[in-house]
């Protein structure tokens, strides 16, 4: 398998992304066991101490949990948490990039909004 | 656990310093890449710690004794390389059969599913295999044998393209299930860098340094962009590697720090082996230089 191909990110923080990814499309419930760092190593071809970093990240971050001797799990309230993360830092930070190319390209504010409407029509 | 702790080791050659000053400590159940140029004193290091040479001076030891002609350190120990040589008169099949007599953790199945896997030849004998097929068996010898501390020296030599992938896909798996303390040196340390936990790189026999690969890739950042910038912005820093790409612009490479941005220069990141290339260098220019 392979992780979103962005080289310039660390390859834990893929880790946690994709874990991430995981529990947004209920791929992973809360309470339910999540990869181990084995597992993680075995998927993505790589060392497991680089997988335990990206785990505990999100352990940091109480989007999971630990249960000694039994794994990490999905806590109750991560999907939310995860999708509140995204939308202040990950999102607000491509909103902010848009702004500057368009700036860059002498894209006006009203042409950019077109533009974006006219995405969301596509997608439709 | 501490399985190999060098303070101060020295080697001496006839002619030359093979190592100069070598301290460090390895950990147990960890991957470490032992980087370092043609040179460095790779070879001689894993050969001190296999017990095959005895240092000249200063302390090395491995589970905690003096790796040279020590029992304890060559049953629970091995080292992959191209020099690897076995008994003229045994077929590698031969070979596989009698190894568990000296690898009380040699793992039969292991041996044999991967001898199959790489279609290796059973009644062959071992001085006759090419170059490649070589380095196939003896990796395939060194895996199954599960010691305890398994060394490689540039195990992908002469291995294709498709065998060097395997390869570490088969380290990776194998050690997933059964962890050891694995050292691998590699001239390549970009193919197999996501195996690796920490990297030991030396140069002209000294270490450089001994970090984990994640700290390794944010050791430095380059820039590049118009000259007069991108000088200004690197000004008084330690530079480890620049290059004047045409008469206006430049990129060079420093230790990672905050820096401003500034329209116009570019900052990007630096892989770990680049950033083990840029260190070792002692030269003030590149290979373009030499062609100026």
């Amino acid at each position: 398998m392979d992780l979103n191909s962005d080289s310039t990110k660390p390859i834990y923080i893929r880790i946690a992304e994709w874990i991430e990814n995981e529990i947004i499309a209920d791929r992973f419930q809360s309470d339910e066991k999540v990869h181990s760092q084995y597992q993680l190593a075995d998927l993505f071809n790589i060392n497991p101490a680089t997988a335990a970093k990206g785990l505990t990240i999100l352990v940091e971050q109480q989007i999971l949990y630990k249960r000694r001797g039994l794994g990490m799990f999905v806590a109750l309230e991560a999907k939310s948490m995860i999708l509140e993360k995204r939308r202040n830092e990950t999102l607000t930070q491509m909103a902010m990039e848009l702004v500057l190319e368009a700036r860059r390209l002498s894209v006006t504010e009203e042409e950019l909004i077109q533009l974006i409407k006219k995405c969301e029509g596509e997608q439709k | 656990m501490t399985v190999i702790d060098c303070q101060n080791l020295k080697k001496r050659y006839k002619r030359m310093n093979a190592l100069e000053d070598i301290t460090f400590q390895l950990e147990d159940q960890k991957i470490t890449g032992l980087i370092g140029r043609n040179g460095a004193g790779k070879t001689t290091l894993l050969k001190v710690l296999a017990g095959f040479i005895r240092e000249s001076s200063g302390d090395v030891k491995v589970f905690s004794n003096n790796p040279y002609n020590n029992l304890r350190v060559s049953a629970n120990s091995i080292l992959v390389d191209d020099q690897m040589s076995f008994p003229d008169s045994l077929t590698l099949a031969d070979i596989l059969e009698t190894a568990p007599d000296f690898y009380k953790r040699w793992d039969a199945e292991l041996a044999t599913n991967l001898f199959r896997y790489f279609r290796l030849n059973p009644k062959q004998l071992h001085a006759r295999l090419s170059k490649g097929n070589k380095a196939t068996f003896n990796m395939i010898f060194g895996l199954s044998t599960r010691c305890e501390l398994t060394m490689f020296d540039e195990p992908t030599n002469g291995m294709d393209e498709a065998v060097r992938s395997d390869f570490y896909r088969a380290l990776l798996k194998d050690y997933i299930a059964h962890p050891r303390t694995i050292l691998i040196s590699s001239h390549h340390l970009a193919e197999m860098e996501h195996l690796l936990e920490d990297i030991l790189l030396i140069h002209k026999g000294k270490v450089v340094f001994h970090q984990s690969l994640e700290e390794v890739k944010e050791y430095a950042v380059a820039l590049q962009g118009p000259t007069n910038l991108v000088e200004k912005m690197t000004a008084g820093k330690e530079i480890l590697h620049t290059k004047q790409l045409d008469s206006q612009r430049k990129y060079v490479v420093i230790r990672r720090e905050d820096l401003p941005l500034i329209e116009g220069v570019m900052i990007y990141p630096v892989s770990a082996s680049d950033v083990c290339m840029y260190v070792t260098d002692d030269r003030k220019g590149g290979i373009d230089d030499v062609f100026k």
